[in-house]
């Protein structure tokens, strides 16, 4: 009975911490200018998500190594610079448009410009990593990011022409080039794919000490709870393909992309899904500065993590301050946070490869794993992912110059 | 019983160095500090000073020079852990003893950290760290050579070092790994990432196919084979006694490491 409970409690924790500032913008942006066009590319990145946090997972359980640990381990130490370089980057644009996220849910929610939220929320944030305990802070973020389904039930109170819907999955609309189809198909699939979510995933598998028993517990997370996420990220789409695709309106605001649920369901959905925002983005503040901290003192080898006091890894919270600090510097220098939102995407769709090649090979190392080993169907779905991922790579940058970043 | 046999690349280098019991993390194996003839591997090397010269490069670089200035001495030398502390060798490397904490991490503790509230209970008591002296050779330095075989003709460079436990007595507790061999792979390749070994980690099979493919004509050479004066490291390449032909292919490792 306890062990359900466990397992049904990390299913709603990956349920509702799935969806972040990149899944919200890119869903709204493209739900509104593609309609249901792109819905696949979600398909396509959960599918890949799940594979690769498995295996990451697996690996922390049985070996207790966490994935930055082992591209250092296999890459070694220049191609694991390169990789650490490039995360720290993404990881860093991606914080700041998490603090820019919570802090214009904030704006939505009282009125007073997000600039001023930003100080506040980058601080309760650092002290929520300094203070509260790792399982606490997971779970707490995670359930309340669960206000998000407001989306699946406000796009069923909107009532669209599902048989329009349905068509709009195969034909992309007309008057959008084949570039910025693609563009957006890559930032799609940066947002679900993410590199920090396995670098948290595996970490936190370390932080909370999983063992090849809790293999079960994560499996279902990640099985259960990130398909799941995924359908509340189609969701989003959905919605903004039903209210402003008809009018072709062009989403690049917070307040438009939660638009939608105030339609359908009026104040009290307004509320919730302002509520889950705020809770999904602050959730990901969290777990992008600690990815920061995790991948940085993982290729160092230095001390990290919430399973020790603060005192013991003094390198680790020191990262933490920092990239806070410059997070929060970037989001106040005005720049525009979905902006931001929008090249983090990119980038971390570019830099995939560079994570996930390790751990595909790490997961076939019998050193490490025994004989949990990937099954041939994995090896089979990993290698097909590792060449989309490349061509991803190649493809990202020049999309982005010959499309102007999707205009 | 056969004396364990490792691949230093592969199996210890850059590998996460732990604390026994406590689980606490060290260091990395950023290098490994050899000594005697045959050599042997004496001391795990940690910190910038023995992970910048393998990083190469103006970062390579830059990692050296920092550390540099702030270390009191003439000639700074990285952290040294000697090997007869190493209990085992795994997905990490199990220290015991009593490892000593870095500068940084001290001066952040001291001067950041321990004045922020609620930054928790007393650090770890300071040691001094164990530096290394002079200029041990380091096996990074094998690492990437270029081997030439008797006939002067240009085999490849070295991938990584074979490791066999048959080395002397460290401390009257376990033997010292003794460097065994070569792995040597033809000059403009890269990373072979384990699938040298055969049998044991063969999957995915296209990462295999592309991997076998680039690497054909690679070789394995015995220390018996490499030539005296390059065996001390006093060649900027590493010589062979024997010409190309009579090395044995790569694939002599399938046999030699059957699974399980």
């Amino acid at each position: 009975m306890k062990r359900l409970f466990a397992v049904t409690l990390g299913i709603l924790t990956a349920f509702g911490g799935f969806v972040d500032i990149g899944d919200l913008v890119a869903n709204g942006l493209v739900g509104a200018r593609f309609g249901m066009s792109l819905a696949w590319t979600v398909v396509v990145g959960v599918i890949g998500i799940c594979l690769f946090a498995e295996m990451s997972g697996r690996i922390a359980a049985v070996s207790g190594r966490p994935v930055f640990d082992l591209v250092r381990e296999r890459l070694g130490p220049k191609a694991g610079l390169v990789n650490l370089a490039a995360s720290l980057f993404v990881n860093l644009l991606t914080l700041a448009a998490e603090i820019g996220g919570a802090s214009l849910a904030l704006e939505l929610a009282t009125g007073v410009n997000y600039l001023l939220w930003v100080p506040a929320v980058a601080f309760v944030a650092w002290l929520v990593m300094w203070r509260v305990k790792f399982e606490t802070m997971e779970r707490v973020f995670g359930l309340a990011g669960l206000a998000l389904v407001v989306f699946v039930v406000a796009l069923w109170q909107l009532g669209p022409d599902w048989g329009e819907l349905g068509r709009q999955l195969t034909s992309p609309p007309q008057d959008e080039g084949a570039p910025t189809y693609w563009y957006y198909a890559i930032a799609l699939l940066g947002g679900a794919m993410t590199p920090y979510e396995v670098f948290f995933f595996s970490s936190g598998g370390v932080e909370e000490k999983w063992r090849p028993r809790d293999l079960v517990t994560a499996r279902a997370n990640v099985f259960v709870g990130f398909p799941l996420g995924g359908l509340m990220s189609i969701s989003i789409a959905a919605c903004a393909a039903t209210v402003f695709l008809p009018f072709d309106a062009q989403v690049d605001a917070l307040g438009e992309i939660v638009l939608p649920v105030g339609l359908g369901l009026g104040q009290i959905g307004m509320a919730l899904v302002i509520f889950g925002v705020f809770a999904a983005t602050f959730g990901a503040t969290l777990e992008t500065a600690l990815s920061s901290g995790y991948t940085l003192s993982q290729y160092f080898g230095w001390q990290w993590g919430k399973f020790v006091r603060p005192r013991s890894a003094a390198r680790f919270h020191a990262v933490l301050l920092v990239a806070v600090v410059l997070a929060t510097a970037l989001i106040l220098t005005t720049i525009d946070p979905i902006m931001v939102t929008e090249y983090s995407l990119v980038f971390s769709a570019a830099a995939l490869p560079l994570t996930y090649f390790p751990v595909l090979l790490i997961a076939n190392d019998p050193d490490y794993m025994g004989d949990r080993v990937n099954g041939r169907f994995t090896n089979a779905l990993g290698t097909f992912y590792m060449i989309l991922l490349s061509l991803i790579t190649v493809a990202a940058l020049p999309l982005m110059i010959a499309t102007k970043a999707g205009q | 019983m056969r004396a364990r046999e490792i691949h230093a690349g592969l199996q210890l280098l850059d590998r996460q160095v732990v604390r026994v019991g406590t689980g606490g993390l060290v260091c990395k194996v950023d290098d490994l500090e050899l000594q005697g003839d045959p050599p042997y591997v004496s001391a795990i090397l940690a910190g910038p000073l023995a992970l910048g010269p393998r990083v190469g490069g103006l970062p390579g670089w830059l990692m050296v020079q920092v550390t540099r200035l702030f270390r009191p001495e003439e000639d700074p030398q990285p952290r040294r852990i000697p090997m007869h502390l190493v209990n085992e060798i795994g997905s990490a490397v199990v220290v015991g003893g009593e490892p000593a904490e870095p500068a940084l991490e001290r001066w952040l503790r001291e001067n950041v950290i321990a004045r922020i509230p609620g930054s928790g209970g007393e650090g770890p008591p300071y040691a001094e760290p164990e530096h290394a002296t002079g200029h041990a050779p380091r096996i990074s330095a094998l690492l990437g050579r270029r081997v030439t075989d008797a006939e002067g003709t240009v085999v490849g460079k070295v991938a990584d070092v074979r490791l066999c436990q048959d080395g002397p007595l460290l401390h009257g507790v376990q033997n010292a790994f003794r460097i065994a061999g070569l792995v040597v792979v033809p000059e403009r390749t890269g990373k072979l990432f384990g699938y040298e070994r055969g049998p044991g980690g063969q999957a995915p099979w296209l990462v295999r196919a592309v991997i076998t493919r680039w690497f054909s004509g690679s070789a394995l050479v015995g220390w018996d084979q490499v030539d005296a004066s390059s065996a001390r490291f006093e060649t900027p390449e590493v010589r062979l006694t024997v010409p190309a032909r009579d090395l044995a292919p790569l694939t002599d490792l399938y046999e030699r490491e059957p699974r399980g």
